[in-house]
């Protein structure tokens, strides 16, 4: 009989406070348990607690050491006599290395998965008692759900029935004929954004803005505007719409990164701001341009020895704390490989899948930065063109395009091509002209000067 | 034992001991708040070098003279999660020990 089990059988109080206790001594065992556990997986209510302190303080930015847990639980009058300070030095001393807490959260999972499928059999039981009559079909049919949902399914995942599927689509729909309509009514024809701003207006027309869960891909030449690009989609996003954006850099400084916003604010030429080569009035515009940036979204983390396992982490700390809507990494061909023998295109290939799978999971927007062959050509091209949603080139327009190509003359000194490859929302093989000012690291729409 | 594991206990028994403290009336909820801020500047975040030093010159010093009873509550009511607000809880401290230094010639 179930109940015959022995108690000690579901539940693992070792497992538990090894977790808890490396939440108190390390941000990044707190990023994984945060995200793989929910209090409901501990079977102690003590432990249960101490992981939603921990959690809150974690939400709120602020490091849950034990001494920061001690404080919280003190000030909501949960820790008030000595025998609580035990316990939680007790929970504190079952400290593990990181690299072991996976071990230990799927543990923890294993018997909140053991209890939940022993609660099933005692339902199931229960209704075999009670219905006697019942149609056994119906019994046996919903039984085999509720089991798939423990076995299958984790509890995040969801099936959606036809129905399901109908009503999500209907609503879909009248979602966006609704704001089609007003939209056109109030801005006069003005299409409406489905995500974010690219900061491209002809970029916004043919892809409605980059959506969560898509992996955008931008290939350029060493020299060719890479991190401009990725600075330009910054701005669009974290300064012009306010909404939070994380930046990956694997090979500039901070000190870099934050001189070229002093040029792309201001639009005083870069080597000049580098140099210091200005005048009173440029300082005062200079100053006033990083006042947007102080009032923006914009996250960076410089990180030269970035790896696929850190993006993972760091993009769920910014999603859980700042609630960011996209994170660019500045460039994917500088991150260190997950093992030295495997050869350049298959790494690439797994850094696009784990980061595709990254923006589903947290539904955010992840832009990679990739480099272009001297030829124009992607390393690992066709592989990386499956996974991603959105993929770009930004090549300059070739000279002989300005004799022969009469569309291009119908644009205000464009100088680059911005070309949609592949866009799985839309139309693809698009070229965009664009105007990049090198020196201002600027980017905009070349302006239509005749139809 | 490794030495990170020493520390770790170090610190929980520490943790402890102040808390405990704290329970039973034996220091105020500030003073078990500003010790276990300390304990947690000096062993987990390592950071804030001013402060220990700005500590260790007054504790060096200390005479339980009014002027040290000021300091004592400018240190209490330090929010140690607001670095402009330790600034200037430091400045005004530095500023204090400087002025007792004077009149005691």
């Amino acid at each position: 009989m179930i109940s015959e089990l022995p108690e000690e059988y579901l539940f693992d109080l070792e497992s538990e406070q090894r977790v808890l206790s490396s939440m108190l001594h390390s941000e990044d065992a707190c990023i994984e348990a945060y995200n793989l556990l929910t209090a409901s997986d501990f079977y102690s209510p003590r432990n249960a607690l101490l992981f939603e302190l921990s959690c809150g303080l974690f939400l709120r930015e602020v490091r849950p050491t034990l001494v920061e847990v001690l404080k919280e639980g003190h000030h909501l009058g949960l820790f008030t006599n000595p025998r609580d300070i035990e316990e939680l030095k007790y929970v504190a001393e079952h400290y593990i290395d990181d690299e072991n807490i996976k071990y230990w959260i799927g543990k923890v999972k294993d018997k909140s998965r053991l209890r939940r499928f022993v609660d099933f059999l005692k339902a199931s039981y229960e209704i075999l008692m009670e219905q006697q009559g019942a149609d056994v079909e119906q019994i046996l049919m919903s039984a085999e759900e509720k089991l798939t949902n423990l076995t299958a399914l984790e509890i995040d995942d969801h099936v959606d029935s036809p129905a399901d599927m109908a009503n999500l689509g209907y609503d879909e729909v009248e979602r966006r004929f609704l704001r089609y309509k007003s939209i056109n009514e109030v801005n006069k024809g003005l299409i409406p954004l489905d995500g974010l701003s690219t900061g491209f207006d002809n970029l916004n027309h043919v892809t409605l803005g980059y959506k969560a869960g898509d992996l955008i891909i931008l290939g350029a030449q060493t020299g060719h505007g890479k991190t401009a690009f990725a600075l330009h989609t910054a701005k669009a996003i974290a300064v012009d719409s306010k909404k939070s954006v994380l930046y990956l850099n694997t090979e500039m400084s901070r000190e870099q990164i934050a001189l070229r916003w002093g040029s792309i604010l201001s639009a005083i030429e870069h080597e000049r701001i580098r140099a210091g080569s200005i005048n009173e009035t440029e300082l005062s515009i200079i100053l006033n341009a990083y006042s947007r940036l102080r009032d923006s979204g914009f996250y960076s983390y410089p990180c030269p020895n970035l790896t696929p396992e850190k993006t993972i982490s760091i993009a769920r700390k910014f999603k859980a704390q700042k609630n960011i809507e996209l994170m660019i990494i500045d460039y994917i061909g500088r991150m260190d490989k997950f093992d030295p023998r495997i050869p350049e295109w298959q790494m690439l290939e797994q850094i696009v899948k784990t980061q595709k799978m990254l923006a589903q999971n947290l539904k955010i927007a992840v832009m990679c930065l990739v480099q272009l062959n001297a030829d124009g050509t992607m390393q690992g091209a066709r592989r990386m063109k499956n996974e991603c949603d959105l993929m770009l080139k930004l090549t300059p327009i070739p000279r002989e395009e300005f004799e022969l190509n009469e569309e291009i003359k119908k644009y205000l000194n464009p100088n680059y091509y911005l070309i949609i490859e592949k866009n799985r929302d839309g139309r693809s093989g698009v070229s965009i002209p664009i105007v990049f000012d090198l020196q201002k690291q600027t980017m905009k729409d070349a302006e239509r000067i005749s139809r | 034992m490794t030495f990170d594991e020493k520390n770790k206990r170090v610190y929980a028994e520490s943790v402890s001991l102040i808390a405990d403290m704290g329970f039973k009336d034996k220091l105020s909820i500030e003073e078990m708040n500003f010790l276990l801020n300390l304990l947690d500047v000096v062993i987990v975040k390592k950071e804030q070098p001013r402060l220990i030093q700005t500590l260790k010159n007054w504790m060096n010093t200390n005479e339980g003279s009014e002027i040290d009873e000021i300091i004592k509550a400018t240190f209490l009511a330090a929010d140690f999660n607001d670095q402009e607000s330790l600034e200037q809880c430091l400045q005004l401290v530095t500023e204090l020990l400087e002025s007792r230094e004077e009149q005691n010639g």
